[in-house]
């Protein structure tokens, strides 16, 4: 649980609370590229930390992002005229660079013109792993891009997705870091009730997960904290000898990445607040020694796993609450836990049941709830040691990012730590 | 740390690394959870108190719900009050403060 004020202050994310002051001290991912693929294309709508920004990409292929509002009158910038390196107002014609800076104020007589004086609210980019990535705070302290493996490896070994959820973003990572929720969210009833034939069919698996993950439903947790945030590990019975390891990474402020095994790709996500009420949320896909296979192109298309469809302008995901996710009720009672197709769907519809931001004040927690207070309590000094002038050590150390999530079979006598050292570094 | 399940008394040393099974509220448990907290000083250490804590917490919250003809009511009442409390002392690290509030219903 916690108190009304320790939600507070981990939910609002507005500019000048303690939380959103945390936020903009981090590049945060803020649209693909191919929402602005062409240089003078037409512009578009962000939001970002309860702020209404609009992203332009300008004639030399440099991306801005610009507060939405003229600061004449108000007027949106998602009606102006992107030519000849700005973003030109519709309703009088001030025009601005990417920058913020007032390239053209046309409706005053010349003697009385004063572009120089005008200036927008601006913040800067930067290209970067197939993303666009945002700087939202003071400028004298721009951090460091992270230096996550997803983001350095070639484009054709990866695969971004990005969706919105109506939901806060702290109960997105919640469901990102719990690792008890997927044998049941995510299970088929076989695997549920561990049918006879479901044994049998992953007793002699390859996959560990499906090994291994669903013989133990009360596996034991254990948390580390690092520079960059916590490594979730949680332990199940395998053979008589060994215990088989899951390791999750939470990266500050809101990166995780699911436990993979050596040889397949890896899946992680982003969790950024559009505001308080909202989140994106971008899903990863990669792999550092290849291109990504037809499997994975086939679980990307079929959405079965990680990544759902939307709708191309809104990023509202097809399955949404207003259609009840499409859920499926007979294929519930038959063969799964939801009758919702594809995980992301799932762990949206459950997310947003909670209701947007979570009474955390109300919920009646376990042990098995450690990572996710972990998580709370590790943002929570970092949101309080930021107000007393401690500035997040992440932000300004990229390549403290160079990790891995993982999972493997260790002798019960190897801590994770030992055991996962090699496997838990990232390659590129 | 070994526990004699459901009591949960301690066997052997005490390991702050490792969460008390929390599955009633009985003495045992919390003396085992105290005895974690007097040892504990690392951020691990305390989210598996603050866990431990919210356990009892949530356990003792359930029973004042479905038994409220209990006999008990009124020590489970203090004792609901004082997990909350002591999870709040934990989570401000304060570890000692917090054992020593859990004591009282020893």
């Amino acid at each position: 649980m916690l108190s009304r004020e320790e939600n507070e202050l981990l939910t609002q994310t507005d500019a000048g609370t303690p939380g959103g002051q945390y936020f903009r001290r981090f590049w945060l991912p803020a649209l693909l590229p191919s929402e602005v693929p062409t240089p003078d294309c037409p512009p578009v709508r962000i939001r970002l930390l309860g702020e209404d920004l609009i992203a332009f990409r300008d004639t030399n292929g440099q991306v801005g992002l610009l507060e939405e509002a003229c600061p004449h009158r108000r007027a949106s910038l998602f009606w102006g005229r992107n030519e000849e390196c700005g973003l030109r107002c519709v309703y009088h014609g001030w025009k601005f660079d990417v920058n913020g800076i007032c390239m053209d104020i046309p409706n005053e007589p010349q003697e009385y013109r004063f572009e120089s004086k005008v200036r927008t609210v601006a913040y800067p980019t930067r290209e970067y792993g197939g993303l666009v990535w945002v700087y939202m705070g003071p400028p004298e302290l721009q951090p460091e891009l992270p230096k996550l493996e997803w983001a350095r490896v070639p484009e054709s070994h990866r695969y971004i997705s990005k969706r919105l959820q109506e939901t806060n973003y702290l109960q997105a990572i919640e469901g990102g870091i719990d690792s008890s929720h997927s044998n049941f969210l995510h299970a088929s009833l076989d695997a549920f009730r561990l049918t006879d034939s479901y044994v049998e069919k992953v007793k002699n698996s390859d996959n560990l997960r499906a090994k291994y993950h669903l013989l133990d439903k009360a596996p034991w947790f254990t948390v580390k904290k690092t520079d960059y945030g916590l490594v979730i590990a949680v332990r199940r019975k395998a053979e008589e000898d060994r215990y088989y390891w899951r390791l999750t990474q939470f990266l500050v402020p809101s990166h995780t990445m699911i436990p993979h095994q050596s040889g397949h790709s890896i899946h992680g996500h982003c969790w950024v607040p559009r505001d308080d009420q909202t989140c994106w949320v971008w899903t990863m896909s990669w792999n550092p020694n290849a291109p990504l296979s037809e499997n994975d192109w086939g679980m990307i298309r079929d959405e079965t796993f990680v990544h759902a469809q939307v709708d191309p302008v809104t990023f509202r995901p097809v399955r949404n609450k207003d259609n009840n996710y499409l859920v499926d009720r007979e294929q519930q009672r038959t063969s799964t836990m939801t009758g919702i197709h594809g995980f992301a769907s799932q762990d949206q519809a459950i997310q947003e049941s909670m209701s947007p931001i979570v009474d955390r004040t109300r919920e009646r927690l376990g042990t098995s709830d450690t990572a996710i207070i972990a998580m709370r309590r590790l943002l929570l000094e970092e949101i309080r040691g930021l107000a007393q002038a401690h500035e997040p050590f992440a932000a300004h150390h990229g390549d403290i990012y160079w990790v891995r999530s993982a999972s493997l079979l260790l002798k019960r006598d190897v801590e994770f730590e030992e055991g996962a050292r090699d496997l838990m570094k990232a390659e590129v | 740390m070994k526990l004699d399940a459901p009591s949960g008394m301690p066997r052997s040393g005490v390991n702050p690394n490792h969460i008390v099974p929390v599955t009633n509220f009985s003495a045992d448990t919390l003396r085992s959870i105290i005895a974690h907290m007097e040892v504990s000083t690392d951020f691990e250490h305390l989210v598996y108190r603050e866990a431990e804590l919210d356990a009892i917490w949530s356990i003792t919250g359930f029973f004042l719900v479905s038994e409220p003809g209990s006999t008990q009511l009124e020590a489970v009442r203090r004792l609901h009050a004082g997990a909350h409390k002591a999870h709040d002392l934990v989570a401000d690290r304060r570890p000692a403060e917090a054992a020593v509030v859990l004591r009282g219903f020893l």
